[in-house]
C-alpha cells in the first residue's frame, strides 16, 4: 500500500512536470512574445534602442532570456582595477565611449574582450540613432548585449526549484542586521498572547494565532508561482490570490515601539503580516513607531480574498449539491417510475444537456427579477455583501446536484436488484432498513469517490459562475490572463490546478480504499483486505 | 447428386395408399427457417414505437435544415446597418415597425443594427458544425485506436502512460491553452478540441474491447483461428453499436455547449466568425436592458443541445439489443 502510493505520488510528480513542461514550451515559445508589451506604458513611452533594452530586461525579468549588459561589464573590470573611483579613469571612460561610434568599436579590446567571454550567446549592436545635425535622438543611445536564450530545461529547472520558499533565519541579506533568531514570543495582537517570532527571516511572525479562520497561521513556507506581467502589474501570484479584498478594517491599535504604553490608534495595519525592509532609509514616522526594520505590512480588510470567495462559494455549493443531489438520488430510486422519477429524470436531462450557461442566466434572471437578489457582486450593498453569494451558490449547486442525482439514482437501481437484497428482503427485513443499511452504503461506494475532488477543486474557482455574478474569485485568473498574454500566471494556474486534479484523485482512491474493505488500490495484493 | 437422392425413396410405396409423392426438395431442406431478422430495422422499430421520438426526429430535421439553409439563403451581414444608429438595439416590435414585417427582424435588433434572427442561424451553423466535426475526428481516431489499444500489449505500454497525464490534465484546460497558443478561430478550435479529445474517448473504448474480448464466444472463436482483425470486425464492433451510439449523444451536444463556453469566455471562435456563444456573450450586459438580444441565443442553444442529447440517447437505447424484445 505505501509503496503503491509513493510510486504514484512519484509518478504525478513527474506527470506535473511534463504538463508544466509542455505548457512553459508552447506559452513561451509558439507566442509571439512583443504582444507583452502591447498594454504596457512604460513600453509605449520609450523609443528606439531604449525601447528595445527596456524588452530585453522584461524578458528577462519574466525567464525568456538572460542578458549581460557592455556597460555592466565595463562597471566589474574597472571596479576590479580601480575600485571605487573608476568612473573618472580616463581607460574606463575611452572603453564606454567606444561603442558610440558604429564604424570602429569593433576594434576597441574591452569590446573584443566582451564578445570573447560571451561566444556562445548573441551579441546585439545597437548602433546610436543620431540626427543628421549630429545630436542624439531620445531613447537612440548605443547597447551593446550579449543575450542568452533560456531553454525550457532551465526555466523548468529554476521555476521548480524556487517554487517554495523556506523561511530561515539568514533570509535577509542585511549586514546591519546582527541579532538573528527565531523563538517565542509574546505577541500583543493575537488572543493566544504569544507568537514564533523571527529575526533575520522574511516575516516577522511566523506561526501566530488570530480571529481569522482557520485561527492558526504560518509564514514558513511560501509558494512562489512568479510574478504577473499584464494582469496584476508586477505583483506575486501567491499574493494576487491571496490578499483580502474589499473595504480597509479599522480597529484600534498599538504600533510595536507603542506597546505597554495608553498610545491606540484607529489603524487598520496588519501587524502580523510585517516583513523585512531592506531599503536603506526607514521613513521617520515609521521609526517611531515600529521599534526595528520590519516595517513593511499589508491592511486588514473586511472582504475575503480572490481565493476566499472562490472556496467559500465553492465550498457551501458542495455541501448543498451532495447533500440534495444524495437526498433526491435516493428519493427517485425508492420512487422508480412515479412521478418524482420523472420529474427528476426531466431535470437531470435539462441540466446535463443544456449549456451551463444558459440556467446560470436563468438562475441570475429568476433570482434578480423576482427574488430583487444583488446580481454583480461589485454593486452589491456593502452591508448586505452576503446577500451576492447566494446566486453564484445557487448556479453553482445546480449542475453537481444533477449529476450526483443521476449517478445516486444509477447505483441504488442496480444495487436494488442484486441478491443480497432478495435476501435480506426474504429475511424479513423492513424496506427502511435495506434501503438505509445496506443499498444506500453500498451505493454510496461509488459517491465517496469524487468528494475529495470536489472540495479541493473549490479552490480553483467556477470560472463561469464567477464571470456571471463579477465575483471577485481566482475563476477568472486563468482566462483572463490568457486574454492578456500573461504568460507567468497561465503557467501558474496550469500547475494550480493540474496539482489539485491529480491530489483529488488520489485522495478519492484512498477515500475509497478505506470506506471499501473490498477495493486494494496496489493490484499485488491480490484484493481484499490483508 | 439431386437426381441420384430423388431415386433413394420409392415412388411405387406412397401411391398405393393414396397419397401422392411429393419428392424431396434438397435445396429447402438446407435451410434454416428462422424469422427474418435485420438488426437496423429492429432498431428502428424500437425507436419509432415511441412517438416522442417522431416529434424529436422532426425538431431535429427542422433546426439542421434550418442552421443549413437559412444561412445560404439569408446570407447574415452582421455590418448592414452599422451606420444607422437608429436601427440599433431595437425590440422586434420596434425593428418590424422601422423595417417592415418580415421574418428577418422578428427577434429585434442588435447593438450594431443587425438582425438577431440571421445572427441566431448563422451561429448554429457553426456551433453544429464545429459539433459534427469534431465528435466525428474525436469518434473516429478514438474508436479505431481504442480497438487496437484493446488487442495490443505494445499500444497499451506507449498510450497508458500519456493517458494518465493527459487525463491529469482538465479538459478546458488544454483548450484553452492551445488556443492561446494557436490563436482563435474555427479550425485552431477543432484542433484545440481534437488534439487530446480522442484520448478519452479511445481509453472508454479500449476498456469495452477488452471486456468483450475475454468474453466466452470471443474466446472460442480466437481458438477456431479467426484472425484477430476478423474477431474485431464481426464479433466485437458490432456489439458495442449501442455503446458508440451513446457515446455520440453525449459528445455531440457537449461541443456545442463547449463551443458556447469558450466563445462567452472569448477565448474560442474569432470576432468575425457568428456564434451562439458569442452572441450571448456580446448580450450578457444587455441581459436586463435588452433581452430580445440575450434570451433567443441562449434558449436556441439550449433546445439545440436538448434535442440532440434527448435523440442520442433514445437512440442509444433503441440501439441496446436488450430491448428488441
Amino acid at each position: 500500500m505505501g509503496k503503491y502510493l509513493l510510486k504514484r505520488i512519484l509518478f504525478s510528480i513527474f506527470s506535473l512536470i511534463v504538463v508544466v513542461g509542455i505548457v512553459m514550451l508552447l506559452v513561451y515559445s509558439l507566442i509571439k512574445r512583443n504582444v507583452i508589451f502591447e498594454t504596457d506604458d512604460m513600453w509605449t513611452k520609450k523609443a528606439l534602442n531604449d525601447q528595445k533594452m527596456y524588452e530585453y530586461t522584461m524578458f528577462q525579468k519574466y525567464g525568456y532570456l538572460t542578458y549581460v549588459d557592455y556597460a555592466s561589464f565595463l562597471k566589474e573590470k574597472y571596479t576590479a582595477k580601480y575600485g571605487e573611483g573608476y568612473e573618472s579613469q580616463p581607460d574606463y571612460i575611452a572603453d564606454r565611449d567606444a561603442i558610440k561610434n558604429p564604424d570602429t568599436y569593433e576594434s576597441n579590446a574591452s569590446v573584443q574582450e566582451f564578445k570573447e567571454k560571451y561566444k556562445g550567446d548573441d551579441i546585439v549592436y545597437m548602433a546610436p540613432v543620431n540626427y543628421s545635425n549630429g545630436g542624439m535622438k531620445p531613447g537612440g543611445r548605443a547597447y551593446l548585449i550579449a543575450s542568452h536564450e533560456k531553454s525550457v530545461f532551465s526555466r523548468l529547472w529554476s521555476y521548480f526549484t524556487s517554487l517554495v520558499t523556506v523561511e530561515t533565519k539568514n533570509m535577509v541579506k542585511d549586514e546591519r542586521l546582527t541579532d538573528r533568531y527565531i523563538r517565542f514570543e509574546k505577541d500583543p495582537y493575537s488572543w493566544a498572547g504569544f507568537a514564533l517570532v523571527g529575526s533575520g527571516t522574511q516575516h516577522k511572525y511566523l506561526l501566530y494565532f488570530d480571529e481569522r479562520f482557520p485561527f492558526i497561521h504560518q509564514n514558513f513556507l511560501h509558494l512562489n508561482f512568479g510574478t504577473s506581467y499584464t494582469t496584476y502589474r508586477g505583483q506575486e501570484i501567491t499574493s494576487v490570490i491571496s490578499e483580502k479584498t474589499g473595504d480597509l478594517k479599522k480597529t484600534l491599535q498599538q504600533f510595536p515601539a507603542k506597546v505597554g504604553t495608553d498610545e491606540w490608534e484607529e489603524t487598520a495595519i496588519d501587524f502580523h503580516s510585517l516583513q523585512y525592509n531592506s531599503s536603506d532609509t526607514v521613513n521617520p514616522a515609521d521609526q517611531e513607531n515600529f521599534n526595528d526594520r520590519y516595517t513593511v505590512y499589508n491592511y486588514k480588510k473586511t472582504g475575503l480574498s480572490m481565493l476566499g470567495n472562490s472556496f467559500v462559494i465553492g465550498l457551501i455549493s458542495v455541501f448543498i449539491s451532495y447533500l440534495l443531489g444524495v437526498a433526491i438520488g435516493i428519493l427517485m430510486a425508492r420512487k422508480k417510475d412515479k412521478l418524482v422519477d420523472k420529474l427528476g429524470k426531466a431535470y437531470i436531462v435539462f441540466i446535463s444537456a443544456v449549456p451551463s450557461l444558459a440556467y446560470i442566466f436563468i438562475v441570475a434572471f429568476i433570482g434578480t427579477s423576482v427574488f430583487k437578489l444583488p446580481y454583480k457582486f461589485a454593486t452589491a450593498p456593502a452591508d448586505a455583501k452576503i446577500l451576492a453569494y447566494i446566486l453564484p451558490t445557487i448556479s453553482l449547486s445546480l449542475g453537481s446536484i444533477g449529476s450526483l442525482m443521476k449517478w445516486t439514482r444509477r447505483y441504488m437501481i442496480d444495487q436494488m436488484n442484486s441478491d443480497y437484497v432478495k435476501f435480506a428482503r426474504a429475511e424479513g427485513m423492513s424496506e427502511k432498513e435495506i434501503y438505509n443499511k445496506h443499498i444506500a452504503r453500498n451505493a454510496f461506494i461509488y459517491l465517496v469517490h469524487g468528494i475529495p475532488g470536489s472540495i479541493l477543486f473549490c479552490l480553483t474557482g467556477a470560472l463561469m459562475t464567477e464571470r456571471v455574478y463579477g465575483v471577485p474569485g481566482v475563476g477568472g485568473l486563468l482566462i483572463n490572463s490568457i486574454n492578456s498574454h500573461d504568460n507567468a500566471v497561465i503557467v501558474a494556474m496550469v500547475l494550480i490546478i493540474t496539482t489539485i486534479a491529480i491530489t483529488g484523485q488520489i485522495l478519492g482512491d484512498l477515500l475509497l480504499a478505506k470506506y471499501d474493505p473490498r477495493i486494494s488500490l496496489s493490484s499485488d495484493s491480490g484484493g481484499g483486505r490483508k | 447428386m439431386n437426381d441420384e437422392k430423388n431415386n433413394v425413396i420409392n415412388p411405387t410405396n406412397g401411391a398405393d395408399l393414396g397419397f401422392e409423392v411429393v419428392g424431396n426438395d434438397a435445396i429447402s431442406s438446407e435451410k434454416i427457417i428462422a424469422p427474418r431478422y435485420s438488426y437496423w430495422k429492429s432498431v428502428f422499430r424500437v425507436f419509432f414505437k415511441k412517438k416522442m421520438n417522431i416529434v424529436l426526429i422532426a425538431l431535429f430535421v427542422v433546426l439542421v435544415l434550418s442552421a443549413v439553409f437559412i444561412p445560404l439563403i439569408c446570407p447574415y451581414e452582421p455590418q448592414e446597418n452599422v451606420t444607422n444608429a437608429t436601427a440599433y438595439n431595437l425590440s422586434p416590435a420596434k425593428a418590424m415597425e422601422q423595417f417592415g414585417h418580415s421574418f428577418k427582424w422578428m427577434l429585434g435588433t442588435g447593438p450594431q443594427g443587425n438582425s438577431i434572427m440571421y445572427n441566431i442561424f448563422a451561429g448554429a451553423r457553426t456551433s453544429l458544425l464545429l459539433a459534427v466535426v469534431c465528435a466525428a475526428i474525436n469518434m473516429t481516431i478514438g474508436i479505431v485506436l481504442g480497438a487496437v489499444w484493446g488487442f495490443s500489449k505494445k499500444l497499451d505500454a506507449i498510450l497508458i502512460p500519456i493517458y494518465n497525464i493527459v487525463a491529469n490534465v482538465p479538459f478546458i484546460l488544454v483548450v484553452a491553452v492551445l488556443i492561446y497558443v494557436l490563436g482563435s478561430g474555427f479550425w485552431n478550435m477543432v484542433i484545440a478540441m481534437t488534439i487530446t479529445g480522442w484520448l478519452g474517448v479511445a481509453y472508454f473504448f479500449r476498456t469495452q474491447v477488452m471486456i468483450i474480448r475475454d468474453r466466452e464466444y470471443s474466446l472460442a472463436s480466437k481458438c477456431l483461428g479467426t484472425p484477430i482483425r476478423r474477431i474485431v470486425s464481426k464479433n466485437i464492433l458490432p456489439f458495442l453499436t449501442s455503446v458508440i451510439v451513446t457515446l455520440l449523444a453525449t459528445e455531440v451536444p457537449s461541443y456545442i455547449s463547449l463551443e458556447t463556453y469558450m466563445s462567452f469566455i472569448g477565448i474560442g471562435l474569432s470576432a468575425e466568425v457568428p456564434s451562439l456563444g458569442r452572441m450571448i456573450s456580446a448580450a450578457q450586459t444587455a441581459f436586463l436592458t435588452y433581452p430580445w438580444e440575450f434570451w433567443p441565443p441562449v434558449i436556441y442553444a439550449a433546445m439545440l443541445t436538448i434535442i440532440l442529447y434527448l435523440l442520442g440517447q433514445n437512440l442509444a437505447d433503441a440501439t441496446d439489443p436488450k430491448t428488441h424484445m
